[in-house]
């Protein structure tokens, strides 16, 4: 059987997944035939673990067992400001792990983030294998081009321990340029303004045939659709104390009912002029009446509310176009990434500052999947067409040095790979150590970048001060990942280390908790009955077709028509790891090719 | 795109240390600008790891070794102002090797000797500009500002500080 590997889309709110073969990429709908997946964890009573819709569902019934936008926390010490904001706003409960590291604890156990990012990754795969019919080890999963390394390299452990051999973490907006530009022969510069539930990220990209080059990345890794949330909810919240003198924050079951009820205004306002909230019964007054929450919320109040973080990513913006030296109109087009990139207003503002129209023909919840999944397939050696990245990296790489400062090894948007040496010595005689400390930032002062990690290079030689050489070497590889080694330039003795983040999970506790398996727990829901299963291949296709192509096609489709007539079921659960014949699975893939645009991209639940 | 073997990899890294960045992406060192992003396309899609998945773990490191001082070179050579630092130091016969902070602190350098002046009289009257300036004397600074510029009329700096104190002159008068 010939060799595969998906693409996934890991996001804050949603996750998607895809396949590419050839030139023909799809996206592969979970059981309810939706074609993202809730990244929403939650673990029942029983001990099973679900993700998705359901899981999302008991965010309201069961907000203390169910974790949600975890991909905000990944990678993250326990003191940082995005933790700190969880704490709040989040029911389950956060506590602090080795190091300064995050931990979850759901019914007195302990869950690493990138375990609960595993099983958001485990259920991915699931339905990927229920679809294909088949195992699958490998893959690539995209995330946030501003991601530090500590976030990668959580990211990256968390594959492992969804059973994912991780081809490459790739860079969001690169994935949706190379789903965009596939195949066509482009000549172009683009941006890509990548707005997603919890990151924001603007890359400009030169493409030149089959190759992608990045020219810039600059981001935010603190700014999404939550946000915009986050203020819909202070307003609705605010309201709701003037009018009655209750304050539904207090009430964790009231706070989810409310973020549900902002997030799905927020979806309306995509589609509306207005949306219109009302919560039954979401309080009780001090006599005991059942308080109603009600609002209007139209599109220019939301505008009011939101404006500046809109405006927040246009800095970001400015700074990229500075990065590669271009301005607004050299660009040839502007793709949009990310659910809230659907609002009107988030699209308006983007088309002002680029000046141009933003290209309408990728689907933005589902295009940095299908890049992901074409950059797998191209890696495995399966394209029939190879596009080339050729990628940077988004911040400075810098080492620790006297006075609290943080000076530059690697700076920010140098292509990767790439290797730097650094030479240093020591400050007092018969100094036997050296410290290194490496961080990942834009500000001269240590203390404002992200610190990576930090190790002793010892067993110096006793020597004067200054007479000791060691060369420190910095690699970033094409996963964005940073290594450190150390050398004695004089006894030639080396250290090395891949720097293990204080924040992420140690080589042994990786190691145990791959062996634990717990991520076995996460169980597939089988459809209900009531939604047909739909036919594996769907919308969300992004086919690029010459005639040769569309010759083949036409004689594939002739024979799936038969396959159709046939009943070839598309496999569900219960047929999972049982490997369907290779014609049926071949004609899976071939019986709908042409559909090329059905009806269920403009499902809202996906905005 | 024709793959390498593991005998061009190891014949490649042995040899890395020796070219400089030209010869690594194949282009004569008066090549024009234009150039230097496609030899950098071109080198890659040979010599990228990606572009050689089937080489074993240990030949494909060696590989990306080789790939990083590729990005060196690009990074180096792509820019007007660290090529120059690096030309000049090819030509003092330091080596073919140049670490990007170094080549990023050389071009800072250079940048600044081009706004101190590269003539003996414009850096003179520059000089006694930048004196004015600080007396607050802005009719003597933007005189003798177009003195050295008389000297050095390409220089993009000194045309700048020009307008600057032009630009504060205007604002002056409109405040009286």
């Amino acid at each position: 059987m010939a060799e595969i590997a998906i693409g996934i889309d890991l996001g804050t709110s949603n996750s998607c997944v895809a396949v590419a073969r050839g030139k023909r990429v799809e996206v592969l709908p979970n059981a309810y035939g939706e074609h993202v997946t809730a990244s929403v964890v939650h673990f029942a009573e029983s001990g099973s673990v679900g993700v998705g819709n359901a899981a999302r569902a008991a965010l309201i019934h069961d907000p203390r067992h169910t974790v949600a936008s975890a991909k905000r926390l990944i990678g993250r010490y326990s003191f940082s400001e995005e933790v700190k904001k969880a704490r709040a706003v989040y029911s389950y409960e956060i506590v602090d792990g080795p190091g300064h590291s995050v931990r979850v604890r759901i019914r007195n156990e302990l869950f690493s983030l990138p375990e609960i990012a595993a099983m958001v990754l485990k259920e991915m795969k699931l339905v990927a294998e229920t679809r294909l019919g088949r195992p699958v080890t490998q893959a690539v999963i995209t995330v946030p081009a501003y991601f530090n390394d500590n976030q990668r390299q959580a990211t990256k452990d968390a594959g492992r321990i969804a059973g994912l051999e991780v081809l490459r973490l790739l860079n969001e907006p690169t994935a949706a340029a190379l789903a965009y530009g596939f195949g066509r022969g482009l000549t172009q510069r683009v941006a890509v303004y990548d707005l997603g539930g919890g990151t924001f990220d603007i890359s400009i990209l030169e493409i030149g045939q089959d190759v992608f080059e990045v020219l810039a990345t600059c981001g935010d890794t603190y700014l999404g659709g939550d946000d915009f949330d986050d203020r819909v909810i202070d307003l609705l919240a605010d309201a709701f104390v003037a009018k009655h003198g209750v304050n539904v924050r207090k009430d964790p079951f009231a706070l989810e009912k409310l973020k549900f009820a902002a997030e799905n205004a927020k979806r309306a306002l995509s589609v509306d002029d207005e949306a219109e909230i009302r919560i039954p019964e979401i309080a009780k007054s001090p006599e005991g009446v059942p308080l109603t929450l009600e609002h209007k919320l139209g599109a220019r109040e939301f505008a009011a509310l939101v404006g500046d973080l809109v405006q927040r990513t246009f800095k970001v913006c400015d700074e990229a176009l500075g990065q590669a030296g271009l301005v607004p109109r050299d660009l040839d087009g502007v793709i949009l990434v990310g659910g809230p990139t659907r609002l009107p207003l988030v699209r308006q503002a983007v088309e002002t500052y680029f000046g141009q129209p933003a290209k309408t023909d990728v689907d933005p919840d589902q295009v940095v999947a299908m890049g992901a999944a074409i950059h797998a397939s191209t890696l495995i050696g399966g394209g029939t067409q190879d596009a080339f990245l050729l990628d940077v990296t988004p911040l400075s790489l810098r080492i620790g040095v006297a006075g609290g400062l943080a000076e530059t090894v690697i700076e920010r948007n140098t292509p990767v790979p790439i290797e730097q040496t650094r030479s240093f010595t020591t400050y007092q005689d018969d100094q036997e150590a050296v410290k290194i400390r490496v961080y990942q930032g834009e500000s001269r002062k240590a203390e404002e970048n992200e610190l990576l990690g930090q190790f002793e290079f010892g067993g110096l030689d006793k020597r004067p001060r200054g007479h000791a050489r060691i060369d420190v070497t910095f690699a970033i590889n094409s996963d964005g990942l940073v290594n450190v080694t150390a050398r004695d330039r004089e006894t030639g003795r080396q250290a090395s280390t891949a720097i293990t983040l204080s924040s992420g999970l140690s080589a042994q506790e990786l190691d145990s908790i791959v062996a634990e398996k717990r991520t076995d727990r996460v169980v597939s829901e089988p459809a209900p009955s009531a939604v047909p299963a739909p036919a594996a291949q769907t919308s969300g296709e992004l086919e690029v077709l010459d005639d040769a192509d569309l010759d083949s096609l036409l004689e594939a489709d002739a024979e799936s028509l038969d396959d159709i007539g046939a009943g070839v079921v598309t496999p569900l659960g219960d047929d999972l790891g049982v490997e369907l014949g290779a014609p049926a699975e071949e004609k899976l893939f071939e019986s709908g090719d042409f559909d090329l645009s059905s009806e269920d991209t403009q499902d809202p639940s996906q905005g | 795109m024709a793959a390498l073997t593991p005998a061009e990899v190891r014949a490649l890294a042995s040899l890395v240390d020796e070219l400089d960045y030209y010869q690594l992406l194949e282009i004569a060192r008066e090549a024009p600008a234009s150039a230097v992003k496609r030899a950098y396309y071109a080198v890659s899609r040979r010599l990228h790891p990606d572009a050689n998945r089937d080489l074993a773990a240990p030949d494909r490191e060696t590989l990306e070794a080789v790939a990083c001082r590729v990005s060196e070179a690009y990074q180096v050579l792509r820019d007007g102002r660290r090529r120059k630092a690096y030309d000049a130091q090819l030509a003092a016969g330091a080596g073919g090797r140049m670490q990007l902070a170094e080549a990023e602190a050389q071009a800072e350098k250079q940048a600044l000797d081009h706004h101190m002046g590269r003539t003996p009289n414009g850096r003179r009257f520059f000089n006694l500009a930048r004196g004015d300036i600080d007396r607050g004397n802005l009719v003597a600074a933007a005189r003798n500002l177009r003195t050295a510029l008389t000297f050095e009329p390409d220089n993009a700096y000194f045309r700048k500080k020009l307008d600057d104190v032009s630009a504060a002159q205007r604002a002056a008068a409109q405040r009286r």
